[in-house]
């Protein structure tokens, strides 16, 4: 039982992270993420990610991102104020010329989250 | 499997143990704020890469911190510290005012700043009187300002007569400028970052650029990704996650790289891939302290490093042919660019290790021209301007000037309007000499800048020892508190960055301006400000005007603006004309109009706008090599200060191994480093939530054959002992380190996980850099996973 539960959970994560809308910084309770406690906030998200959305964690790992150790929290933030589909703030920090340019548009629409396989 | 006994099984790749505990800090939650209202130009305070960054002000106050596009030094990209660090300005630990104790069992108790400006200058000047010029000594940082830099040790040089002037550079740079100035005759890279966009071949060597050159290393990867032909050769004892971007990665036993390296030229003369035009022209062979030797007696002094004896040597996976392999891509390719950091730098052969990279560029040509270069990477914002240009070190006067040539010290003492002979022509005492001496208690009161000797010096208990006297007056200025504020007599509160203005310098000779944007918390000053003010008090108790004449040019002037601005004119345009770093055309008018500023030489402001010189010694690229040609045909003129005779050194340099090799009692190689989420002690870093939460402590990185072997499972509490001290880290088990090397981040204030506590302190004999890298260890398990705090140390 414990663990559907968990599959579950972590099925709704990944929906959670592929959701389409773009959405303002959510709470924890909100966010789709099991609760931690204190100490397990302290392991890194790609730790726990690489089994529990091994394919989210693959696409990250081999792209441009991943390689050059863009880390989760730097798009989704940490536990309490994750994101789970990032700010189009999140990009602007290092591809602000992009963002100008994007007009808008949501940069994952053209770029496949956490690939980023067009123009990466 | 529950979720905890999930999290606990994937625990097993983190250092992270799992027992509840609390957080030294608040949740933050990671802020953006691309809604701005207004955006500051500036430059990162973090790495030497210097990424040119906006803050953002909503209502005054920073909100964000985003990437400039059009800089040519970070294309707009910025690493999650460059993102965050707007998150420091204001920060509730910030230290606000100035704060004093006679003794250092004492508590520190609030004054204002006239009482604590007279306090220091009465502890000063009492020194000096007692025990004479060589009893004070300034110990600053590749993370102040230039203006700051130089303001120091004009005061200290020229006003109080010592050259005890020093910082946290020599700790990391040291032996790249011995390096550049052996084998080039001139400090600092020839080349830029641009080459990168340009070059077919890669040697990457002891830097972990992933993780401590993160925005460096992205456009590398973009180049690697757009021309998968490109070659990178990645060299190091550890697999790190730098190794992922390799063709060929060489991984050797910790210090046998000196081996490899003069392999790799053998293998270039053997199979005749040197440039015999290009030696012929520019280069002549050097042996022993400078004695010159031909092309076949360096020859013949390979023959130790055949790959066949040299794989042997190095051990790991070396084999002949890769390093055949390394030396073919090197030689052959249309622009070899090597980068390296302190795996070279930080080395007992530090000096010579940096020569026989340079060795490989100039047997092949692979130099001057697009996509070449030897290029050493900085660790610090401004080692390479304030202190490497800007006179912060002992043995050098600003302009790469050497403090023993007489007549340039005179250039120095005109230049300042005080009489010749007011600078000691004996070079001071470096980093290790200077602690050392407040170890014995010679040196009686010492001013720390922006840095914290107690937690970043090698075999820092011994250091902290002499810190600790009571004869001994420590005054630092900082931010926060460090485990050095900790050991101080007086505490002075700083401005941080955006809260003051002046120039960094980064690691492509590229000054650039970063402008006060907010005011500073509380009583906190800006160090031009503290330094010009506690001068003139230190003339007063003194009685001697020549000090109040090193800061005459700047009486009265307000702190923001005017006082660094003319501080940054009396720099440039009295003391680096005629010199190879020659600024007077990046002027604060030219450097705020520029987006990334000014590489120097860059002798007038119409030159300066155009960026600045790309590519050194190159005619028609740099003025300079244009003005020193003299009728030469040649296009490259190298004209470096430190060689006469304008020819680049190829030096003959035998393979010594580490200080301190593992043995019977300590049978462990023990190195470290930097992860990307983190920068030096954690004094900022560790106080960024989101950088904190990503990782929390310093651990250690085992084998997994000595894992096994020791028994040793990942989250394990292991003990690493030196003949230094001990330390205790959770273990990550990873294919990283070698067999029979461990390997430990130093981010890391707790005093349990303080690894310098641990690291070796012997030194090059020429730069006076410390061997950090490398040491010997034992290791033990002494429990299972433990709950560890996060820790920084707070007032």
């Amino acid at each position: 039982m414990k663990r559907i539960i968990l599959t579950m959970f972590f099925v709704c994560l990944v929906a959670a992270l592929t959701a389409c809308a773009p959405r303002s910084a959510e709470s924890p309770r909100t966010s789709g993420h099991p609760p931690l406690s204190e100490q397990e906030m302290l392991i890194a998200c790609q730790d726990c990610h690489a089994q529990a959305t091994s394919q989210v964690y693959q696409q990250w790992y081999q792209s441009g991102h991943g390689i050059a150790t863009v880390k989760c929290y730097q798009c989704h933030g940490t536990f309490e104020g994750l994101r789970p589909e990032p700010s189009l703030d999140a990009c602007a920090v290092c591809h602000t010329r992009q963002w100008e340019h994007a007009g808008g548009k949501i940069c994952w629409r053209c770029h496949p989250a956490h690939t980023f396989e067009a123009g990466n | 499997m529950d979720r905890r006994e999930f999290i606990k099984r994937t625990a097993a790749i983190t250092a992270a143990s799992y027992v509840g505990i609390n957080l030294p800090f608040g949740l933050n939650n990671l802020a953006l704020g691309l809604d701005a209202e207004t955006w500051v130009r500036g430059t990162c305070r973090l790495c030497g890469t210097g990424c040119r960054l906006e803050l953002g002000l909503r209502k005054g106050q920073p909100v964000a911190l985003r990437g400039i596009a059009d800089s040519r030094t970070n294309l707009g990209y910025l690493c999650m510290k460059g993102t965050l660090f707007y998150q420091l300005i204001g920060h509730p630990d910030r230290l606000t005012q100035p704060l004093y104790r006679a003794r250092k069992d004492q508590p520190f108790q609030a004054i204002s700043w006239d009482q604590a400006l007279d306090i220091a200058a009465g502890e000063f000047a009492g020194a000096v009187r007692a025990h004479g010029p060589n009893a004070v000594a300034y110990y600053g940082s590749g993370q102040c300002l230039t203006e700051e830099t130089y303001l120091f040790q004009k005061v200290m040089r020229g006003g109080l007569q010592t050259n005890n002037v020093e910082g946290n550079p020599r700790l990391c740079m040291a032996s790249a400028v011995g390096g550049y100035l052996t084998s080039f005759g001139a400090d600092e890279p020839i080349g830029s970052y641009a080459d990168i966009e340009k070059a077919e071949c890669f040697l990457l060597i002891g830097s972990n650029m992933a993780e401590a050159h993160p925005v460096v290393f992205r456009r590398l990867l973009k180049r690697k990704q757009e021309n998968p032909a490109v070659k990178v050769i990645n060299a190091d004892p550890r697999i790190s996650p730098t190794s992922r971007l390799a063709d060929l990665h060489l991984q050797f036993r910790p210090g046998t790289d000196l081996a490899l390296l003069n392999a790799m030229a053998w293998v270039i003369l053997e199979e005749k891939l040197h440039d015999a035009a290009f030696i012929d022209d520019y280069c002549v062979f050097k042996a022993g302290k400078g004695d010159t030797i031909d092309l076949a007696a360096f020859r013949a002094s390979l023959d130790e490093y055949t790959p066949e004896k040299t794989a042997a040597i190095c051990g790991g996976n070396i084999t002949p042919e890769t390093i055949r392999t390394a030396a073919r891509w090197f030689a052959k390719s249309a622009g070899t660019m090597s980068l390296w950091c302190m795996g070279i730098n930080q080395r007992q052969q530090g000096v010579w290790a940096n020569n026989l990279i340079h060795n490989l560029h100039l047997l092949t040509g692979q130099l001057c021209k697009p996509g070449a270069d030897s290029f050493s990477l900085t660790g610090q914002p401004n080692a390479c301007g304030g202190v490497r240009e800007g006179g912060g070190l002992c043995h050098i006067l600003p302009g790469h000037r050497p403090v023993e040539v007489e007549a340039l010290r005179h250039q120095v003492e005109d230049a300042w309007g005080i009489p010749r002979g007011r600078i000691p022509e004996k070079p001071g005492l470096h980093t290790m000499a200077m602690f050392q001496a407040v170890n014995a208690g010679k040196v009686k009161a010492i001013w720390i800048n922006c840095t914290s000797p107690a937690q970043s010096l090698p075999n820092a208990d011994l250091y902290r020892q002499g810190m600790r006297r009571e004869d001994v007056f420590v005054l630092c200025t900082d931010i926060f508190p460090t485990r050095t504020t900790e050991l101080a007599n007086m505490i002075l509160p700083t401005a941080f960055h955006f809260e003051k203005t002046g120039v960094y310098g980064c690691t492509e000779r590229r000054s650039q301006l970063t402008p006060k944007a907010v005011d500073a918390p509380g009583q906190a000053k800006p160090e031009v400000w503290i330094v010009r003010e506690w001068a003139l008090r230190l003339a007063k108790e003194l009685g001697d005007p020549v000090i109040a004449k090193t800061v005459e040019p700047f009486a009265g002037l307000e702190p923001d603006v005017a006082l660094p601005e003319a501080i940054w004119n009396e720099y440039t345009q009295k003391l680096t004309k005629g010199r190879d770093n020659d600024l007077r055309g990046a002027t604060y008018k030219v450097l705020r109009q520029m987006p990334d500023g000014v590489q120097w030489p860059a002798a007038t402001e119409a030159y300066a706008r155009t960026g600045g010189t790309v590519r050194k010694f190159v005619r028609g690229l740099d003025p300079l090599a244009d003005e020193e040609a003299k009728g030469s045909d040649k296009p490259f003129i190298f004209y470096g200060p430190a060689h006469a005779d304008r020819k680049l050194y190829i030096w003959q340099r035998k393979y010594v191994g580490a200080a301190e090799e593992p043995d019977q009692d300590y049978p462990v190689y023990l190195s470290n480093g930097r992860i990307v989420d983190h920068w030096h002690t954690t004094s900022m870093t560790g106080r960024i939530p989101a950088l904190m939460r990503a990782n929390p402590y310093a651990y250690i990185e085992i084998n997994p054959k000595d894992a096994a072997r020791l028994g040793i499972a990942a989250n394990d509490m292991v003990e690493v002992e030196s003949r230094r001290g001990k330390t205790t880290f959770p273990a990550k088990v990873i294919e990283g380190p070698l067999e029979g090397m461990v390997f430990v981040y130093w981010h890391d204030m707790d005093e349990e996980r303080m690894i310098n506590k641990v690291t070796m302190d012997a030194f090059d004999p020429g730069s006076k850099e410390p061997e950090f890298k490398i040491s010997a260890c034992r290791i033990r398990r002494v429990s299972g996973p433990q709950a560890l705090k996060p820790f920084i140390v707070t007032m």
